[in-house]
């Protein structure tokens, strides 16, 4: 029941947030994030077709999509760890391609399997992250103070990762991410493999960050309730191809469920591409 | 280059957190002690007969330099082929398995920030080894007299075949995931590199009837690291040999560099 609440207040404010930000941000809000005509094949294989989609600085975006549609592709095209085969994607206004170095900088990526050293504490660890990330000297020390802390670490910052809980390793994971104030922040499913009360941290973490920062996060999932409570915007992608992509408040109008409109839409898309086939 | 020292230190501190650093510094001391201990005792013994049978002229151009150090290190540069795959194995492989590459190819740096950072941290590794190895030699300044020019190049000459080897070592931990793979390619490599290069020559030669003093053998012989030893052992420190080590270390970073990046593109 409080949980129910709980989400219910932070999609409120989301939406106020949202809200502030649009009717001014269609125009002066820059964008953080523009992918256009992204394709990324591996052999024979497309895993990514044809992809356009834009973020304006501040937006939440859910990236969704069933196991397999190519979210972790695009995250990684976006963060400049894979080239894409054709195509153009630019955050902050950096070209991946061209200007990876300005681009990377602008970015906190989060992978699927947080990217940890074992035998690092989380303390020496993010701030290895911190010099890698060029935060300046003189604010390194307060900066990986402050990630450890938001993120909730505070309490293990000196012990191993390697005896760290999976939910305390996503954390540190987090922490990473966000250790540069990043403008741009990408999310591979933050949430996978954590209990209930793990990702009820992880979801308010996230949305704390929306909230009280500056900062853009597109997150994959493939967890709708999540996307409820976190985002504004979703992105639907089905075999690499872009299904849908509408503010989240349009798509549950009316109560219907975030669920319902995925079923639908899925099974539509479906009953398209064997359409297609047999054509 | 501030990021080159960042990967290098962390890559350091992370060796001296495994046990693999401690293993290969103890097997290093115990044997360098050993072969020391074996080379002094030989060296007593030989004075000895050659005073039995006075031979004093034989007595008069032995030394220091010559038949105790110089056996001694031409030894040790052989254990750093069999101990340095165990330290190199890591440094880029265990990046791929524990998924942390994600994290260096997403960050503001180069490759070769990536590449240069492990070759440094291996540097530093080796310079303690040298620095082990050095102990002994230096021990025979408090009882004796050898040439101290001598002694340093001889300590220079293995502590650049071990640079050398560091590279070879990043080069083979970067084309796999798997550190054994990695260990057994590095061992592989720095055996042909050390150790089987000559052969291959004599035996290609005596074969295929070509004159072992043609172009192909002597690019062949420059190849092995143990054609460049001899000399620095002896004191000579010779621009060829320096040529050697700077252009083998070379050209395994620029083929590690390359293998990150291309694997990006698979």
């Amino acid at each position: 029941m409080t949980d129910q609440k709980n989400r219910e207040a932070n999609r409120d404010s989301n939406r106020e947030a949202g809200g502030d930000a649009r009717p001014a941000g269609e125009r002066a809000a820059p964008l953080a994030i523009e992918v256009e005509g992204l394709c990324k094949r591996y052999g024979d294989h497309e895993a990514v077709r044809n992809l356009s989609f834009s973020v304006r600085a501040g937006e939440v975006v859910g990236f969704l999509g069933p196991n397999g549609a190519g979210k972790t592709t695009v995250m990684r095209i976006l963060t400049g760890f894979l080239p894409a085969t054709d195509g153009t994607a630019r955050i902050a206004g950096h070209d991946v391609f061209s200007d990876p170095i300005a681009a990377r900088r602008a970015i906190g990526y989060l992978p699927e399997t947080p990217p940890l050293y074992p035998e690092m504490t989380p303390a020496s660890y993010v701030d290895f992250v911190a010099r890698l990330k060029d935060v300046p000297r003189a604010k390194r020390r307060a900066a990986v103070d402050r990630a450890l802390e938001r993120c909730g670490l505070a309490s293990v910052r000196g012990r191993e990762i390697r005896q760290l809980s999976k939910g305390y390793r996503q954390r540190v994971g987090l922490a990473q991410a966000i250790v540069h104030d990043p403008q741009v922040l990408v999310l591979d499913e933050p949430t996978v493999g954590l209990d209930p009360i793990q990702i009820r941290e992880i979801r308010a973490l996230i949305a704390d960050l929306s909230r009280s920062g500056h900062q853009t996060v597109i997150l994959s999932t493939h967890i709708l309730p999540e996307v409820e409570a976190i985002c504004q915007r979703v992105i639907l992608i089905g075999r690499g191809q872009k299904v849908l992509d509408q503010p989240l408040a349009e798509l549950t109008k009316g109560g219907v469920a975030l669920e319902e409109v995925f079923t639908r839409v899925m099974t539509r898309d479906a009953a398209d591409a064997v359409e297609k086939g047999a054509a | 280059m501030r990021h080159t020292l960042t990967i290098a230190s962390r890559e350091l501190r992370s060796l001296f957190l495994s046990p693999v650093a401690y293993v290969v510094l103890t097997l290093w001391s115990v044997i360098a002690g050993t072969f020391f201990l074996v080379s002094l005792l030989t060296f007593h013994e030989r004075q000895l007969q050659l005073q039995q049978f006075q031979m004093l002229e034989q007595i008069e151009t032995m030394n220091l330099n010559d038949n105790l150090i110089e056996p001694f290190i031409g030894s040790m540069w052989v254990i750093v082929l069999f101990l340095l795959p165990a330290v190199t194995m890591g440094l880029v492989a265990s990046e791929k398995a524990n998924g942390t590459d994600e994290l260096l190819l997403t960050s503001p740096i180069t490759i070769w920030d990536i590449v240069l950072g492990k070759f440094l941290a291996g540097v530093e590794f080796v310079t303690i080894l040298t620095a082990i190895a050095g102990f002994f030699p230096a021990l025979l300044f408090h009882y004796g007299e050898p040439e101290l020019g001598k002694t340093l190049a001889g300590m220079l000459c293995l502590w650049l075949v071990s640079v050398t080897y560091v590279a070879v070592g990043v080069f083979a931990s970067s084309v796999t995931r798997n550190q054994l793979v990695a260990f057994i390619f590095t061992f592989v490599l720095l055996l042909i590199l050390g150790m089987m290069l000559p052969f291959i020559v004599d035996i290609s030669m005596s074969g295929s009837g070509v004159a072992a003093d043609s172009k192909v053998a002597e690019v062949v012989r420059w190849m092995a690291t143990g054609s460049h030893v001899d000399r620095m052992l002896q004191g000579l420190i010779d621009t060829g040999d320096l040529a050697y080590y700077a252009v083998a270390s070379a050209i395994f970073l620029v083929l590690s560099k390359t293998v990150i990046e291309s694997a990006r593109w698979r």
